[in-house]
């Protein structure tokens, strides 16, 4: 896998999970706006709920509680004065009656019982701390309560010991016990009515707070998912894309902030193009306009060079002709140069506007190159070699352009390097290699990158023996336009090698290369 | 994300549905009431005076406390032959009335003020502050007597 493609791969992958985990986050954050909410609501429910049941079952059974010793207490008192001691069993009847309907009376064995206490399960009703509290009846003598369960139903169990007191207020135990059960149904039933009531409560708020946590995510989501379209499109190239934020609060400060970067970057771009169209604009002008009273120049002095030189020819010519003479050669090489460098710079603009012309055929590499070197006379100091003699090296391709890419890399290997140049010929899988060593002394290390850039000079001192300065940035732009590449080494045995990979196939025709 | 908000929103909803569920009246402990009631009493005590005129108390076996009333209509029936003496006046009626406000028993007396002399009104107030607090009364309730002709002051028992 080629590195581009792998580029290219990997980018889709992170888009993808990108939009994976935008996806969730944008559910996710709904998800947890009413997870959250319906967590308070069920919490803070039940935790009111519940404090306020716990709260009514303690007043409830501590009232009744209370309530009810209190009553055992003073029945009792209210009927003791009146009931014989020791007790006999009417007496001990009596003190029964007295505590109400369920009620047990015992002293030394004997006992009077009724309701609950009489029934099969009279032993359950009373626990054993309750007996032995009551039995022992130390000091001054306590009524005890508790709460116990018969029958499944709850019931409230008062037990008390019946003091003796002398005249000067001193207490002692008679050995009579009361107790009375209540049953506390009633209050049972009641607290079930409240928690029903508070679990119907709750159960009615859930609806609610999940309406109001898609509420709240909704206000939070929606702004964030214009402001997120809007970025996608700036993204995409859409500088007139805008969030227009509706509030005050802090997503639409930050979707102010995005506008308003939007609209700077607009300003930067729209004036940066404008730029780069007039700095092209003027270089295709200047070069236009210079090329007509150039091409006049080149004709006149080449019509003065040609008269002095058939006088120098005729033997009539003076001392002064002959400076002239020298002169107009000079006028003529500038002016030639000159109409190169113009020539240069127009194809530049023309690559640089992306206006290049490509005429594509099949090309034949080999060929090519000999009739290259020989039209221009280079035939003793280039040397061509191929890897498998007779066989073609064919791509498809602009021939001009191609020509004029191993021209300038040939003659650049015999202007600055030294003959002779050898060019050799590679074919790869699926590329060309043309590669053009020279014998000079090679180009020095930091300026092996420098070399493709325009009006580059390698050596200040002989700008004037040099061309435009723009044939290798030409050359690369033509390479680039066939989807190649230029490359430069300095070879292992010397010289500059600079080496042109062409692709055998053109893969898209319609893609010009010149975006360099 | 959902899945691991299930699992924290499910064991909360039921710790919560377990705290309201929990509220119901439980199977409770053994816990303290109010004071026992009291008022139990082989009989009523009575107050008497011996020779040297101090008060002398005397159970009488009646089989239970009885009320106040009881206990000052026995005393005003007089000591019998038990030795001790009295000094109020014998009296055939036996009839009293008592009520009992906030820190005072009240009683009434079918006895004008003349017919008690000496001890007789400290008799009267301790057998009945006895009584009272025998059957579950403050011990600084004051007895106040209303004989038939004078109302005295609420008076403390001095010997209880």
């Amino acid at each position: 896998m080629s590195e581009p493609e792998m580029s290219r791969h990997e980018t889709a992958w992170r888009r993808g999970l990108r939009r994976v985990l935008g996806a969730l986050m944008m559910g996710g954050l709904r998800a947890r706006f009413v997870v959250v909410f319906v967590l308070v609501a069920v919490l803070g429910a039940s935790a009111a709920a519940w404090a306020s049941t716990q709260q009514a079952a303690r007043s409830l059974a501590g009232f009744s509680q209370q309530q009810h010793g209190q009553n055992l207490v003073d029945q009792v008192s209210s009927a003791a004065p009146a009931v014989g001691y020791p007790p006999s069993e009417e007496d001990l009847e009596q003190l029964r009656d007295s505590a109400g309907d369920n009620a047990l009376a015992v002293y030394e064995g004997a006992s009077s019982s009724s309701g609950v206490f009489a029934g099969s399960q009279a032993l359950g009703v009373t626990s054993a701390e309750m007996r032995e509290a009551v039995g022992q009846a130390a000091g001054e003598g306590r009524a005890y309560t508790e709460q116990v369960v018969v029958d499944g139903a709850p019931w409230l169990v008062v037990g008390t010991p019946v003091m003796v007191t002398d005249p000067a207020g001193g207490r002692a135990a008679s050995g009579v016990e009361v107790y009375a059960a209540q049953d506390l149904s009633g209050v049972e039933e009641e607290l079930a009515g409240l928690t029903r009531s508070s679990v119907t409560t709750s159960a009615l708020v859930l609806p609610v707070a999940v309406v109001l946590a898609l509420l709240a995510a909704h206000t939070v989501l929606a702004p964030v998912r214009k402001l997120s379209t809007t970025a996608r499109k700036l993204a995409d190239g859409d500088l007139e894309a805008r969030t227009e934020p509706r509030g005050v609060d802090e997503l639409a400060a930050l979707a102010r902030t995005v506008d308003e970067m939007a609209e700077s970057l607009q300003d930067s771009m729209v004036s940066m193009a404008r730029m780069q169209e007039d700095a092209k604009r003027f270089a295709a002008d200047v070069s236009h306009e210079l090329r007509t009273p150039l091409t006049t120049l080149t004709a006149a002095v080449e019509i003065l060079g040609d008269t002095l030189q058939l006088r120098e020819e005729t033997g009539q010519e003076t001392a002064d002709e002959s400076d002239a003479r020298e002169s107009a050669r000079l006028a003529i090489t500038e002016t030639r140069r000159l109409v190169q460098m113009v020539e240069d710079i127009m194809e530049i603009a023309r690559f640089d506007s992306r206006t290049a012309p490509m005429h594509r055929e099949n090309t034949d590499l080999a060929s090519l190159m000999s009739s290259c070197i020989r039209v221009r006379g280079w035939s003793d100091d280039v040397e061509v070699l191929t890897q498998d003699a007779g066989q073609p090296y064919s791509v498809v391709a602009d021939r001009r352009r191609l020509d004029v890419v191993v021209a300038n890399l040939i003659g650049n290997g015999l202007k600055h390097g030294g003959a002779p140049v050898r060019v050799k010929l590679f074919s790869h899988a699926d590329h060309m290699a043309v590669e053009v060593t020279d014998s000079g002394p090679g180009v020095p290390p930091e300026q092996l990158g420098k070399l493709f850039g325009r009006f580059y000079k390698a050596d200040a001192s002989r700008a004037r023996s040099a061309g435009s300065g723009l044939g290798l940035a030409i050359a690369l732009e033509n390479a680039e336009l066939h989807g190649g590449d230029i490359t430069v080494e300095n070879a292992p045995e010397g010289g500059a090698r600079f080496t042109l990979w062409l692709p055998k196939q053109h893969e898209d025709p319609t893609c010009t290369g010149g975006a360099a | 994300m959902r899945i691991a908000a299930t699992r924290t929103a499910l064991p909360a909803a039921l710790a919560a549905v377990m705290l309201i569920s929990g509220c119901g009246i439980q199977q409770s402990g053994l816990e303290e009431g109010p004071e026992a009631p009291t008022g139990l009493a082989p009989g009523a005590t009575l107050y008497f005076v011996d020779e040297g005129g101090e008060l002398v108390a005397q159970q009488r076996d009646t089989g239970q406390l009885g009320s106040i009333s009881d206990a000052v209509g026995l005393l005003l029936t007089g000591p019998g032959d038990s030795g001790l003496e009295t000094d109020i006046d014998e009296t055939t009626l036996t009839r009293v009335g008592t009520s009992v406000r906030a820190d005072v028993v009240e009683l009434r007396l079918p006895l004008s003020s003349s017919e008690v002399d000496g001890a007789g009104i400290d008799q009267i107030v301790c057998t009945a502050a006895a009584t009272h607090i025998q059957a579950g009364g403050a011990e600084q309730d004051q007895v106040q007597l209303r004989f038939t002709d004078l109302v005295a002051d609420p008076a403390s028992c001095p010997v209880l």
